[in-house]
């Protein structure tokens, strides 16, 4: 605690902070319940509201944040005479004390509201409201109940909207009283008979169209909220606007904020559900002919690969080996024909040269014995007096020998 | 599932995964061909079960008219009747 010697100073911070303890710590000054009229309200972008509580003499700054305006039956206004409940703390960075608002109720309404409150807390400390019991509703309903008002526009949107949704669907019509002294009792009643001999109802709408809070009130009664606890079918409660909250509300397995938004809530549409499918369908044929393709495509290139490895490549391997070893071999043969060709002809030339007649042309000539035509090469082959004839180039002379001689040279 | 359901036990939304199911193998592409054909004409098939389940009813809109604690009957729906239509017990 402080002490307060003169030595001792504090900041403004840990003062304001220490305030504030105060101010919490007196039961007093929390939850309590305040008679006031607004004025000055602001409803910040933020969600949260501003305001200042009055009466003749006094005023006191308000705040109620957004996570507990959000379920307000009514828009707060200037000049609203209101009860208003939270508790007195200090908003430290401008050293102001305030009042934090938990919940309002309009000045007059109290008496209903406090009922309200009081069957709300007893239910749901029975375990009424319990997450854990509420059934789930079938995704695909095929048959529902419609416990309302046969005459308003509830049943109506209902069945419109439904049936929009889900074109064959089997709707239920249970008419009854949904706002009077016996409307609880009549519903309630109504719940029973269809758990009775409708059992197998996939669920029931209890609806109603908005109203003031005297006229949803048959919504906020025990006999109604212990029926639907009971009810082994799903019960959906669908009462008044967005902003109302009743009892059945919940107790119920689903609270849909209107009527027609129950219908939206509960009722799948089927051209989505259908296409939805036929879109997997599609999926399903897209993907197994895909796999198909790939197969066929490995299958492809593993046979072109299997006949690269095959006997039937090696065997034109061969081929090919054959057909160059074949074209070398042919082409070996073609040069030795040439080589002989050309010797052959070197050596017709060469025959051409030693041809005798040629030497003979040149003046040269040949002496042949007579008769014998035994070429005389040497003078003993012949004797003088024998005949010979000397061969020239266009013919012969007969001739004598007269003499031989011996010529060295 | 160890023991078979019956169709009409298993719920539309179960057939509806599976079905999302077989998509989801089918696109991973890692089924043998036989088993490819096998689950296509599965897919197939729980398609035509999630059409049947959807027509399954027909569209009727009746009135429960309450004669008794144990008599009943329904008539069709008409909101011309009005509040005569509410009858209590």
């Amino acid at each position: 605690m402080i002490n307060y010697t003169e030595s001792k100073i504090y900041t403004v911070s840990k003062l304001n902070k220490y305030i504030k303890k105060l101010f919490e710590n007196d039961f007093n000054l929390q939850d309590i319940w305040i008679l006031g009229e607004i004025s000055n309200f602001k409803l910040h972008s933020s969600g949260h509201m501003y305001f200042v509580l009055k009466d003749k003499e006094s005023q006191i700054k308000c705040v109620m944040f957004r996570g507990n305006n959000c379920n307000l039956r009514f828009t707060p206004g200037d000049g609203m005479k209101v009860k208003v409940r939270g508790d007195v703390s200090v908003y430290e960075k401008r050293g102001e004390y305030q009042l934090y608002v938990r919940e309002i109720i309009e000045a007059g309404k109290g008496e209903l509201y406090l009922a309200f409150e009081r069957l709300k807390e007893k239910l749901k400390d029975e375990g009424l409201f319990s997450e854990e019991i509420k059934k789930k509703l079938p995704f695909i309903p095929h048959n529902i109940a419609v416990i309302t008002s046969p005459t308003g526009a509830a049943i109506r949107d209902v069945i419109t909207i439904s049936l929009r949704r889900f074109p064959n669907l089997s709707i239920l019509v249970v008419p009854s009283l949904v706002q009077g002294t016996f409307a609880a009792k009549e519903m309630a009643k109504k719940i029973d008979f269809l758990n009775k001999y409708f059992k197998d109802l996939d669920f029931i709408i209890i609806c109603r169209g908005g109203g003031s809070l005297e006229e949803l009130w048959a919504f906020n009664e025990e006999i109604l909220a212990r029926s639907i606890y009971n009810s082994k079918i799903p019960i959906v409660s669908a009462v008044g606007h967005e902003t109302d909250f009743t009892i059945s509300d919940f107790v119920a397995d689903l609270r849909s904020p209107t009527p027609s938004a129950a219908a939206e809530m509960t009722i799948p549409d089927k051209n989505n559900l259908i296409n939805n499918l036929s879109l997997l369908k599609s999926k399903i044929s897209r993907a197994v002919k895909r796999n198909l393709e790939l197969k066929t495509e490995n299958l492809n290139s593993l046979s072109s690969s299997l006949k690269y490895q095959g006997p039937e490549n090696k065997i034109n391997q061969y081929y090919q080996y054959i057909d160059e070893f074949s074209a070398r071999l042919n082409s070996r043969i073609k040069h030795r024909v040439e080589l002989y060709e050309e010797r052959i002809k070197k050596d017709s030339q060469r025959l051409g040269s030693l041809n005798p007649w040629a030497i003979i042309e040149r003046g040269y000539s040949i002496c042949r014995k007579i008769p014998g035509k035994e070429i005389i090469k040497r003078l003993e082959q012949i004797e003088v007096g024998a005949k010979m004839e000397v061969i020239i180039s266009d013919g012969k002379i007969l001739s004598k020998v007269e003499k031989k001689e011996v010529v060295s040279n | 599932m160890k023991t078979k359901k019956k169709i009409e036990d298993i719920p539309f939304e179960e057939y509806l995964r599976k079905l999302e199911n077989i998509v989801q193998r089918l696109e991973e592409g890692e089924l043998t061909l036989d088993e490819s054909v096998m689950i296509y004409e599965e897919g197939m098939n729980i398609s035509k079960i999630c059409l049947e389940k959807l027509n399954k009813t027909k569209k009727k809109i009746e009135q429960l008219v309450i004669e008794s604690e144990e008599k009943y009957s329904t008539k069709p729906f008409s909101e011309k009747e009005g509040e005569d239509a509410i009858n209590e017990f």
